[in-house]
């Protein structure tokens, strides 16, 4: 059985609760309602969605966190092409995320030999900030760049509230989700069908695979490596990146899946990334959405591809460190977004020292291969704190 | 045959939106059905020990 209502309220897409309270009912509706109500019943949905599953993980503050996405819709009604608005609004979403987020990280920094005085004791994280952060900040820079149109409240409402993609993904792009939102969905039976199949393999994802690992990468912890034979060290790591693809890709099927009960597609997440021959071309297939982000919004705005070779460098390293910091407030995950930074940059200096790469399948499976270990090879930085992956490599490497 | 296989996978994954010779043939109703049995088979099977999905935290 699938996890009793209430019972792990954080669990989300693998509840009944989220099936039956909120998916199926929503989708129903909104397909039978007119068009002008059919944003305010994603609006009522993802509302009831948030309260439901942000109570359940923090209490009232989670809840009363839906606040954010109010007052946040309510600024951005006064967004216009090169207003100082859009500006203000993508301070404060970067903001909102730097204080729930970064908060206690940043004062421990600076607080480094000694006790916090600034430490906020009852921290928690905004169900789905990371990811909404993210939607707020690309409509207010596109209205700020005039490439996208205001919308009513209720429709820019349901782009922010739209349960399936709100928690963790994929980003949405504001220009792409309108036309979707205002047309007439259609085709009930053939998007219901492949709705419900792609929801069943992401859970077949997240069940057989991603929670059947969990028995390998539990024993990625302090105590275990110390205790564990070497050779066994790879293959936790190995367990580890391969469950995380599992989780994710099966969670984003599932939100896909969500999405199309509705009628309305949203984007893909991930194109089989762990076969892809160079570091570049993984980026390119793994967590889609992010990466077409932080190239429109973080690498473009440093200047992108049209400056200097070394600025190019710097610009690459720099996308990879905030996509680490991104995904958590830890100096490992800047060692691991680093890591990858570190590989993109090589692989760009690779090819304009060696040019196009051979066609040949021989150096074509061992660049795929060497793509696979290097993206592991990263991991154990992303799922332990620093001082844990550094004792991991010391035990994989000197004993 | 391995190329109808990788249709398949494909068309699961959501890569492609035309259902391939094995799910949309003579028998497709019935092979989808069965793709759906077997995949609440094995989530039935799994579910004992589900966990929090790993980007919920971020």
């Amino acid at each position: 059985m699938l996890c009793q209502p209430g019972e792990h309220t954080h669990l989300i897409f693998n509840t009944f609760s989220y099936y039956l309270l909120f998916l199926i009912p929503s989708a129903a509706l909104y397909r039978l309602a007119p068009g002008r109500l059919r944003p305010w019943i994603i609006v009522l949905f993802g509302s009831g969605f948030f309260l439901y599953f942000a109570y359940g993980m923090a209490g009232f503050w989670g809840a009363a966190c839906l606040l954010i996405f109010l007052w946040e819709s309510l600024v951005s009604r006064l967004y216009r092409p090169c207003s100082r608005w859009c500006m203000l609004g993508i301070v404060q979403s970067v903001l909102l995320l730097g204080v729930f987020k970064y908060w206690n990280f940043f004062t421990g920094l600076m607080f480094a030999h000694g006790a916090n005085p600034v430490r906020w004791q009852g921290a928690f994280l905004p169900l789905g900030i990371s990811f909404f952060t993210f939607e707020f900040y690309h409509y207010a820079w596109d209205r700020r760049a005039g490439k996208t149109e205001a919308g009513t409240l209720g429709e820019y409402l349901a782009f922010i509230l739209f349960f399936p993609t709100m928690v963790a993904g994929p980003i949405k792009r504001y220009q792409d989700f309108l036309p979707k939102l205002r047309s007439k969905p259609i085709g009930w039976s053939q998007d219901w069908e492949r709705g419900i199949t792609r929801i069943l393999v992401g859970l077949v994802k997240k069940f057989a695979v991603a929670d059947l690992l969990t028995a390998w990468t539990n024993h990625l912890s302090a105590h275990d490596i110390l205790l564990a034979d070497r050779r066994i060290l790879p293959l936790w790591a190995l367990a580890y990146g391969i469950k995380i693809y599992a989780d994710f890709s099966g969670y984003s099927d599932i939100a896909i899946g969500s999405a199309q009960l509705f009628g309305i597609r949203v984007p893909e997440n991930f194109d089989w990334p762990y076969g892809r021959r160079n570091i570049q071309r993984f980026w390119q297939c793994w967590h889609i959405s992010l990466t077409r982000w932080l190239i429109d919004y973080v690498y473009i705005p440093l200047g992108g591809s049209r400056v200097s070779s070394p600025r190019i460098y710097a610009n690459i390293i720099a996308v990879m460190l905030v996509s680490g910091l991104w995904h958590g407030a830890g100096l490992n995950f800047i060692v691991w977004g680093l890591w990858h930074g570190l590989l993109l940059a090589g692989h760009r200096l690779w090819r304009q020292l060696r040019g196009e790469p051979s066609n040949h399948p021989v150096p074509v499976f061992l660049s795929r291969v060497l793509t696979f270990v290097l993206a592991n090879a990263a991991w154990p930085f992303f799922c332990m704190d620093l001082h844990t992956a550094i004792l991991f490599y010391r035990r994989l490497l000197i004993g | 045959m391995l190329s109808n296989f990788r249709a398949t996978l494909e068309y699961l994954g959501g890569e492609r939106d035309d259902a391939p010779q094995l799910l949309a043939g003579r028998f497709g109703g019935l092979a989808r059905c069965a793709v759906w049995v077997l995949a609440i088979v094995l989530i039935y099977a799994f579910c004992g020990q589900s966990s929090k999905f790993i980007y919920i935290d971020f």
